[in-house]
């Protein structure tokens, strides 16, 4: 159907409506009399654009923030535990610095650890069979260094915050670690000027000693504290190792103690190990 | 096509307006000005097979200027220019082509821009704005008109007769 041109009647309504319109267009640049419809208007928009954001998109945005700022926290908790688990490391080595290094000169540079090569290296559990370590001999843990190494560490000793735990059996990558309580494992240990190889007795946390009266001519008392005495060149000397816990006579001549380790190896996530 | 309802044109109206609060920025930098809720509104009146009643035009230029926040009455004025126009001469467009048809669309849009300057920010008024967004608008318009939605428009318009 075709559209009919405007007649003058259409026409005068057509010319009522813009006069209305430029009536309005000169009070509002006059008088500014709309500004506050205009304002009701921005008001009404901002409030409903605030309120449309509130009901649709906070909710999730709170969800993601909770979840986001738990991970986060997560994270955070797990970093600073690292950094205080190594801080421990240092503290134990630089308490017992005499023990570890030869001269002051070493210590200082161990001090300054960053610029040098490392005393110690970081590293954390990769692998750890508590299981194991509870009901058989075999004690067996497999650490991984933290910051990249090339160093071979087959041969080092492992340590903890709290004093020796092992030594490094094999190095693939991962280090396999032999600790102190697998029966396969000597340390020789010495207390008031004598020696003894204390073996692991496959219990958690005891090594155990054999030595003859004859040659060990004071008494052991329980409590007795027992030092690694450095000989083998695995770990250092002088590092308080356990007390003696148990004595137990096997004939006329010879004893056997069983050593309380000081060291737990399944307290700490964070294990260094002694660069050779 | 019949003249949309005022509730779905504001509501058109209402959404063009806020894609050219997004838009109108940007192309002022490349001296461009597409008052796209005019043209929208002019397209709407001119698709339409019958005339838009004054009040109607009128109404609809004051709900536009209430979204937009621009002077009361400016909108207004120039829905109900253009919408006279487009009355008047409903019947003489079938004779033009789609380019010349174009080219009023484009010429109306830039006369939009030059009032809308001339009001709202008298020291923005450029030349070169105008004659820019004369070319740009009208070939915006061709393209629109050449567009496969358009003849996809036409030819459901066109079933209805049949």
């Amino acid at each position: 159907m075709a559209r009919v041109a405007p007649n003058s009647g259409s026409k005068a309504l057509y010319f009522l409506c813009i006069l209305s319109g430029a009536t309005l267009l000169y009070l509002d640049i006059t008088y500014k009399s709309f500004d506050n419809i205009k304002n009701i208007y921005i008001s009404t928009t901002i409030s409903s654009k605030y309120l449309l954001k509130k009901i649709t998109f906070d909710p999730f945005i709170y969800l993601y923030e909770i979840s986001s700022s738990k991970s986060q926290l997560i994270n955070e908790n797990k970093t600073l535990q690292a950094a205080l688990d190594e801080s421990y490391l240092e503290n134990f080595i630089v308490s017992r610095g005499d023990k570890f290094f030869m001269d002051e000169e070493a210590l200082t540079k161990m001090m300054g650890k960053y610029e040098i090569d490392e005393v110690f290296h970081s590293s954390k559990i990769k692998l750890f069979d508590t299981a194991k370590y509870f009901c058989c001999d075999t004690h067996m843990m497999y650490l991984e260094v933290i910051s990249s190494s090339d160093i071979n560490f087959t041969g080092s000793a492992v340590i903890n915050s709290e004093g020796i735990v092992g030594q490094v059996i094999s190095d693939n990558g991962v280090k396999e670690v032999l600790l102190l309580t697998d029966t396969s494992h000597y340390i020789p240990l010495e207390t008031e000027g004598y020696f003894c190889n204390a073996k692991g007795s496959g219990k958690p946390g005891i090594v155990s000693c054999r030595y003859s009266s004859l040659i060990w001519t004071n008494p052991v008392s329980n409590g007795q504290k027992l030092y690694s005495s450095g000989l083998g060149g695995i770990y250092p000397r002088g590092i308080l190792i356990g007390h003696v816990q148990g004595i137990t006579s096997i004939d006329e001549t010879n004893i056997k103690i069983d050593i309380n380790l000081i060291a737990d190896p399944i307290k700490h996530s964070m294990l260094g190990i002694i660069e050779k | 096509m019949k003249a949309p309802g005022i509730l779905k044109t504001m509501l058109i109206l209402f959404l063009v307006n806020y894609l050219e609060s997004f838009t109108a920025p940007s192309l002022l930098k490349i001296y461009v000005a597409v008052p796209l809720t005019f043209i929208v509104f002019s397209a709407l009146a001119y698709r339409s097979s019958q005339n838009i009643n004054p009040f109607y035009a009128l109404s609809i230029g004051l709900f536009v200027d209430l979204i937009s926040n621009s002077l009361f009455g400016l909108n207004a004025i120039l829905f109900c220019l253009i919408s006279y126009v487009i009355n008047s001469y409903s019947n003489t467009f079938k004779l033009f082509s789609y380019l010349q048809v174009c080219i009023f669309f484009g010429a109306a849009s830039v006369f939009f821009t030059g009032l809308s300057n001339l009001f709202l920010a008298i020291e923005n008024f450029s030349y070169i704005i105008l004659f820019v967004s004369f070319f740009f608008n009208t070939s915006l318009c061709f393209l629109v008109a050449l567009s496969p939605l358009n003849k996809l428009s036409i030819d459901k318009r066109l079933s209805q007769y049949d």
